[in-house]
């Protein structure tokens, strides 16, 4: 399977997701109810009965999203770089990327069933895995990015293949 | 020095002003060429590129309405930052090195001469360039309106212009702006968003002590504020829930790299290697510049809620009234200079696609070639958008009309749904074709439209801008594929397998 074709695929899981969502009947509150007194605030509300409908919808629709990003991610790496090294570096963030998703939404799934959580770092913890891990997933892609960059994404061949090409181009501009 | 506040903050505004004409004159003398006013010739450092690519990302919005969004709905809007790291590694992985490349085999100016270049499409190029059009009329609009309201609030806060109006505060705002986007073009806007990034990541770095400090308990104490008055607002999805985010985080995050104004500073770099410095740099400075959206929204919604302050009037109010109260009178200057800094580095970007659409891109799509004197027409153009917006901006806030807003809202989710596909599925798959190109953007532009226009409310708060992006997404590649692979241009090809 080309990835352009997982890519499609993890598409239209999220598009189905998202449609199973848009007719699902939303309960009151849904997205958060006004503050009785202070103009422009709005209060969560029970959480739990938020999601009523739609259960744990949301966790499986960012799991589509995960690997979407992923596959485009890639795509990003010309189709004659792709080696198995790359699988192992792409397939090993997005394992991370998919365990930091299910950490926070565990979390937060506790805190609804319970109404309790723990405080780190000044904030609860699923809040956390957000602020920090949801960045911190990607930013491994940058890293990667960084420390992968004469390999994948601009070999020293490549580079001087693009400035033989730029020399053809100005030496055919020349002729004519 | 509290009874000097309001002067340290005018004098740190007016010094960032007069830095921003002082770049303008300097750029002028190096700017000689349509080519020089659009790209910058192509030869700038990593420096300057990763900086302006992170402030142009990190608009107004980011300074003014992300801690509003945070003090009126909890961390629901905090996915739209979370997800930078995405944004740029999308950005980076996926156009920043072949727009670069397109940009120096085919000596192109702006996004749409990328689009035809890669689709030998007229109509996609069209299309592309009505879009940035479009977008940019209403962002710039909505910039100049903050960027009016923000310098009102300071100026009437002194005896003596107690009384101004906002007319004036649109003049005098949008006076600096065009001068220095006229005079240097994109060169005094980039060596503009130096500074301006500069500006934002010291304020940003500086207001998270202060805001840690505003509560005995820090952070914690915040937490423990909002967990016993909601608790759902200092959760990860806030209190527009789990749908509202997390289509967030993909418009924004999927998005980033399809916005223009970031993108055509991608074409600007002297050597493609650059991108190995400009990513990291612009990633980072973005993360400590948008720290001071979450820790102002959040201590001002703990303050109010914990009874500590008066509610705010409005939400937008947050920011303001954060360095009104609780920031010492320097950094209270530094961070207004700050807001003027993020909503102009993104404005000056949008000013320069906007005018290289007007003069460069439509003309070319749809008579073969741009204005001859491109460069005085460039700057003509700029005048004319820029006074164009200020006037929209003016009757949109006098006349009540919802135009400007509509437009402003639609700015993000158009760029994102529209150029996503076509630029940066485009750029890394030979098969995408030019009519796949065309359907995405005219299907994204509709609903994005029609839902606006129409006030369409979608069910869980779920972005109109999302469902346009992924309906353009699958409808371009599903097009694409159903098509027989059409041979790219030479040159194009090559790259592509680069």
């Amino acid at each position: 399977m080309k990835a352009i074709h997982l890519a499609f695929v993890f598409l239209l899981a999220i598009a189905g997701i998202t449609v199973f969502v848009l007719i699902s009947e939303p309960p009151t509150g849904a997205t958060g109810v006004a503050h009785d007194t202070i103009a422009g605030m709005k209060l969560g509300g029970d959480g739990a009965a938020r999601l009523a409908t739609i259960g744990r919808t949301p966790f499986y629709f960012q799991l589509g999203v995960i690997g979407f990003a992923a596959t485009l991610l890639y795509m990003g790496v010309a189709e004659r770089r792709r080696d198995g090294a790359l699988r192992v570096a792409i397939l090993t963030m997005t394992a991370v990327a998919l365990f930091i998703w299910y950490m926070l939404y565990s979390g937060y799934e506790d805190y609804l069933a319970t109404g309790e959580t723990d405080v780190v770092f000044g904030f609860p913890v699923p809040t956390n895995w957000m602020f920090w891990g949801i960045w911190g997933s990607f930013a491994i892609f940058d890293l990667f990015y960084v420390v992968a960059f004469r390999r994948y994404f601009l070999p020293k061949e490549d580079e001087a293949e693009f400035a033989a090409l730029v020399a053809e181009l100005k030496a055919d501009e020349g002729q004519h | 020095m509290e009874e000097y506040r309001q002067a340290i903050i005018l004098t740190c505004v007016g010094l960032y002003m007069v830095m921003c004409i002082w770049v303008g004159l300097w750029a002028m003398r190096r700017t000689k060429s349509a080519g020089d006013f659009f790209v910058a010739g192509r030869g700038l450092g990593p420096i300057v590129v990763s900086l302006a690519v992170f402030s142009s990302t990190l608009s107004g919005f980011g300074f003014v309405g992300g801690p509003g969004l945070v003090y009126a709905t909890g961390l629901s809007s905090i996915w739209m930052a979370v997800c930078s790291a995405l944004g740029y590694a999308t950005g980076f992985y996926l156009i920043s090195k072949r727009i670069r490349m397109v940009a120096e085999v085919r000596d192109t100016m702006s996004l749409p001469d990328v689009v035809f270049a890669r689709y030998g499409s007229n109509a996609a190029r069209l299309l592309t360039a009505g879009t940035i059009l479009l977008g940019v009329l209403g962002y710039l609009a909505t910039q100049i309106l903050a960027m009016a309201l923000v310098l009102q609030s300071i100026l009437s806060a002194t005896e003596a212009l107690a009384d101004i109006s906002l007319i004036a505060c649109v003049v005098v705002s949008s006076a600096v702006l065009i001068f220095y986007c006229v005079t240097g073009g994109i060169l005094a806007s980039v060596y503009t968003d130096l500074v301006q990034g500069i500006v934002m990541i010291v304020s940003g770095a500086l207001v998270v002590v202060t805001a840690a400090s505003v509560f005995d308990g820090g952070f914690s104490e915040v937490s423990a504020i909002l967990l016993q008055r909601d608790g759902e607002d200092i959760m990860p999805f806030g209190t527009l829930g789990t749908m509202a985010s997390l289509s967030w985080f993909f418009l924004f995050g999927l998005g980033l790299a399809g916005q223009p104004h970031v993108a055509t500073k991608m074409m600007m770099n002297r050597k493609l290697s650059d991108n190995r410095i400009i990513m990291p740099v612009a990633v980072l400075g973005y993360v400590v510049a948008a720290m001071l959206w979450i820790s102002v929204g959040v201590v001002m919604r703990a303050l109010v809620l914990g009874d500590v302050a008066m509610p705010l009037g409005a939400p937008d109010e947050a920011a303001p009234a954060f360095l009104t109260t609780y920031a010492h009178p320097l950094l209270a200057g530094i961070v207004f200079a700050g807001l003027f800094a993020a909503i102009m580095s993104t404005a000056d970007g949008f000013l320069n696609i906007g005018a290289a659409a007007i003069i460069h891109d439509i003309p070319k799509a749809i008579r073969g070639r741009s204005l001859d004197n491109e460069l005085f027409w460039a700057r003509t153009a700029t005048i004319g958008l820029s006074v164009l917006s200020a006037g929209f901006a003016l009757y949109s806030f006098y006349g009540s009309n919802a135009l400007v807003a509509i437009l402003g809202a639609f700015g993000w989710g158009t760029f994102a749904a529209a150029l996503v596909p076509v630029v940066v599925i485009g750029l890394n798959w030979k098969q995408a074709s030019a009519r796949a190109a065309i359907v995405a953007i005219i299907a994204s532009l509709t609903i994005n439209l029609g839902v606006q226009l129409f006030g369409v409310s979608i069910p869980y708060a779920i972005s109109p801008g999302f469902l346009a992006m992924l309906t353009s997404l699958i409808l371009f590649i599903g097009v694409s594929l159903l098509e027989k692979t059409k041979p790219l241009p030479k040159d194009i090809d090559r790259i592509m397998d680069l």
